[in-house]
Order: C-alpha cells, then structure tokens, then sequence
C-alpha cells in the first residue's frame, strides 16, 4: 500500500513539473511572438511517465478485489464464533440450495 | 417443505454483497482519480475540443484493461457482469475531466 501513495506522489510531482516547464515553454513562444502547437518533446516524455505512474498508482492503491464466490477459499468460515449460545440451526437459510463445501472441515 | 428439497434452476446466483460492493467501489475510485489525472495531463498538453474527449476514452480504455488484468481476468470470480468492470463509471468520471482539464490549461496556457 504505502509503495503505491508513493507512486502516486511521485507522478503528480513529475505533472507538476511538466506544467512548469510548459508555463516556461510559453513564456518563450511569446517572447520569440511564435504559435503553440505542442509542448516539447521532453514535456511531453513528462507528461507521459507521469501519467503512466498515476495510473499505476490508481489501480493499485483502492483495496484490492474480494472474491464474490460464495464456494472461494476466501470466503470459507474458519472458526466458530465464541458464544455457542446464540448459534440458531432452525432459520429460512434451509431454503438456499446446501452445498456441503460450505460446511466446516475439521 | 419444497424449497428443501432439489435446487431450483430459477435461483439467481448467490453473491457476496459486501464483497461486490467493496470491488464496485474500488472500480470507483479509480476511475474517478484517472479523470482527475487524465484532466490535468489534457490540459498541460494543450488539447484543445475533441481531440480532449479522444484522450479520455483512450484513458478510459487502458484504465479498464488495467482493472481486467487487476482482477486477473476473471471477471466472473469479482463481479456479477462484464460491464461492472470495463463500462460502469466511464461516463460518471466524464465531469471532474472537463473540469480538471479546463483548469489545468487555464493555468498553463492562459494565465
């Protein structure tokens, strides 16, 4: 988790910059009276690392994907809860389909 | 009683919801934060018209092949459809784009 915040930090640092350096780029092309068509080649090299780091860094920093399968090892009850007192058998879950992998293994 | 008895072939699927719910919500995320991101390059670049639009779907597209590659492509094992991953929230994210894109080249290109 941490090495993704610090991805992500580092590509908006690499965007600022390049907007900086556009900002620069600018100030150029109105001393010398030219037209912008596009930033410099090493901006735009810039922009792209930066944009190719925040993206790592936003698939990878939300949580990661929990398995949906109710039969996936994730999902699996592993132990018991401590209070066998309010353990109820005789509920409406007899109405889902049973499937003994879902009970558990000892 | 009936229901006892054989599965019914009807059933819908049983899910984890608090599990779906989390993934949507990561997919969420994401995407919303490649908006911003992707709005912010826009405008440094200078795009300017379609050619913004352009550069969010393709953001988009790659966006969504890394949420398929994330969920290791299987998508049936994380999601109840396709569309969850690859086209919900493409659209939602299309807002904080032009916002973002429209102030990063005000601050670049104008100011």
């Amino acid at each position: 988790m941490g090495i993704g915040y610090v991805v992500g930090v580092l590509g908006g640092a690499i965007l600022a910059h390049a907007a900086y350096a556009t900002i620069q780029y600018r100030a150029v092309l109105k001393i010398t009276e030219e037209e912008f068509s596009r930033p410099p080649m090493d901006v735009m090299m810039e922009l792209l690392l930066g944009l190719v780091l925040c993206m790592w860094a936003g698939l990878a920093v939300p949580t990661k994907f929990l398995s949906v399968l109710p039969h996936s090892d994730e999902n699996r009850i592993v132990s018991l809860p401590a209070n066998l007192d309010f353990m109820i058998f005789n509920h409406r879950g007899r109405a889902l389909p049973s499937d003994s992998d879902l009970k558990l293994h000892t | 009683m009936a229901a006892a008895g054989g599965v019914s072939t009807d059933d819908v699927p049983i899910l984890q919801a608090e599990n779906l719910t989390s993934n949507v919500k990561s997919v969420y995320y994401s995407r919303t934060f490649l908006s911003i991101i992707g709005g912010v390059v826009a405008g440094i670049w200078g795009f300017t018209g379609l050619m913004g639009f352009v550069f969010y779907f393709l953001i988009m597209m790659v966006a969504s092949i890394g949420l398929l590659a994330k969920s290791k492509f299987s998508v049936q094992a994380y999601f109840d459809s396709w569309t969850r991953i690859s086209i919900e929230g493409v659209f939602g994210g299309l807002m904080s784009f032009v916002l973002f894109w429209t102030f990063a080249y005000d601050i670049v290109h104008i100011f």
